[in-house]
C-alpha cells in the first residue's frame, strides 16, 4: 500500500469509491519496460544500418521544421497580425543589418590582417591563391540553430551534392561556422566550430591558441598576459585553411594570473542565417 | 495533461532550446509512468547527435534515468 495514502488515511478515498481499478504501476512499468526494449532495439538497428534510423528521424524533423516555417510565413503574409508583423519585420531587418555590419567590420579586419601577412610572405615565396581555387556550394539551413544540445545544425545538401564529412561550412562573410559531420543523401549534419567542448587550434596576433567552444557562437582562449589583444581582433585558424573563425569580444584577466582570458564570438547572427557555403577543407 | 506534455516535448526536440525538452521530459516522468519520455530523448539524440557513439546520447540516458529513477518516487507518492 502507498505509504502516503496510508499515513494520511486516504486509502479508501480514491479508487475504491470510483469502482475503477486503481492506476497501477504494473501496467505503467510494463509499458516503460517495452519502450526501453524498443529504444535499445532502435539503437542497435541504427548502428547496424549505418545510421538509417537517424537519417529517417532527421528527414522527418526537417520536414516538420520546413512545414512550420511555411505556416509561419503564410500567417505573417496574410496580414492577420499586421501591426505585430511590421514590428517583428522591422526588428528582424535591424538585427540583420547590425549583424551584417558587425560581420563586415570583422571581415574587413580579417582582410587587413591577411593582407599584412601576405605582404610579408610575398617577400619570401610566391604563393598561389589557394582559397580562390576551392569550389563549393550554397546550401539552405533546414533546422533550428538553438534546438540542438550538441551544437549541430542540419543543412539541405548531402551526398547527392558531393558534400562529404570534414567539409567546411562558411558564412557569407567567409567566417567558418562549422564542419560537416554526418552526410545523408540530401541533408547533412554540421557541427559548429564553437559547439560546447569543441577545441580548435587558432592564431591570435601571431600566437597559437587553443580555442574552446562554449556554444551559441561563443568561445574562450587563454593567452599569455603580456600579449596585447584588442576587442574586434580576428581569430584565424590555420587548420581550417587560414580562415577566420571569430573575433575578440572581450578580454579579462586576474590580477595575479599569468594568462588573460579572451572571449571570442562569431560575428554572424546564427538565428537569422538562411544559407551557408560549403567548401572542401 | 500527459498528452499535452508529450506533444510539447516532441515539438521542443525539433524547435526549442534543449532545456525546454528536458523540462517536458522531467515533468512527464515526475508525474506519470511515461514511456513517451524515452522516445522524446531518443528523437532528440537521433536528430542532433553527430555520430552514433561519437558522443554520449545524453538525452536517451537522461530519459532512462528519469523514467526508471523516478519510479520509486511515483510508486510511493502517486500510484499503488
Amino acid at each position: 500500500m502507498n505509504l502516503f495514502r496510508r499515513n494520511n488515511f486516504l486509502q479508501d478515498r480514491w479508487a475504491p469509491h470510483t469502482g475503477l481499478p486503481v492506476r497501477g504501476t504494473q501496467t505503467g512499468r510494463k509499458h516503460i519496460f517495452i519502450a526501453t526494449l524498443i529504444v535499445c532495439a532502435l539503437f542497435i538497428v541504427d548502428a547496424f544500418s549505418g545510421g538509417a534510423v537517424r537519417s529517417l528521424a532527421r528527414r522527418a524533423g526537417s520536414m516538420v521544421w520546413q512545414f512550420s516555417e511555411s505556416i509561419q510565413k503564410s500567417i505573417y503574409e496574410s496580414g492577420f497580425f499586421s501591426t505585430r508583423r511590421v514590428l517583428i519585420a522591422q526588428n528582424l531587418a535591424l538585427t540583420e543589418q547590425v549583424a551584417q555590419l558587425e560581420g563586415r567590420s570583422a571581415a574587413y579586419r580579417v582582410l587587413q590582417d591577411e593582407n599584412a601577412n601576405l605582404r610579408e610572405i610575398l617577400k619570401v615565396a610566391g604563393i598561389s591563391g589557394r582559397q580562390n581555387s576551392t569550389s563549393g556550394i550554397t546550401a539552405p539551413i533546414i533546422s533550428s540553430f538553438r534546438a540542438s544540445p550538441y551544437g549541430t545544425v542540419q543543412i539541405g545538401a548531402g551526398k547527392s551534392d558531393a558534400v562529404s564529412p570534414g567539409n567546411l561550412v562558411l558564412s557569407v562573410e567567409n567566417f567558418v561556422i562549422g564542419r560537416v559531420e554526418t552526410v545523408d543523401e540530401h541533408t547533412s549534419l554540421v557541427k559548429e566550430i564553437f559547439a560546447p567542448s569543441v577545441s580548435t587550434d587558432a592564431v591570435l596576433h601571431g600566437i597559437g591558441v587553443e580555442v574552446l567552444g562554449q556554444g551559441g557562437g561563443n568561445a574562450v582562449a587563454d593567452l599569455p598576459r603580456q600579449t596585447s589583444v584588442g576587442i574586434g581582433d580576428p581569430v584565424i585558424s590555420a587548420a581550417l585553411g587560414s580562415r577566420a573563425i571569430g573575433v575578440v569580444g572581450n578580454v579579462s584577466e586576474d590580477v595575479g594570473g599569468s594568462y588573460k582570458r579572451v572571449h571570442i564570438y562569431l560575428p554572424v547572427n546564427l538565428s537569422i542565417l538562411q544559407f551557408v557555403y560549403i567548401v572542401k577543407n | 495533461m500527459r498528452l499535452t506534455l508529450a506533444i510539447a516535448g516532441l515539438f521542443a526536440a525539433i524547435f526549442a532550446p534543449p532545456w525546454l525538452t528536458i523540462l517536458c521530459m522531467g515533468l512527464l516522468a515526475f508525474r506519470y509512468p511515461a514511456w513517451e519520455v524515452l522516445f522524446i530523448g531518443l528523437l532528440t539524440d537521433f536528430l542532433w547527435m553527430p555520430g552514433l557513439f561519437s558522443q554520449l546520447p545524453i538525452f536517451t540516458l537522461a530519459a532512462l534515468v528519469l523514467v526508471w529513477g523516478l519510479e520509486p518516487l511515483r510508486k510511493e507518492f502517486l500510484f499503488h
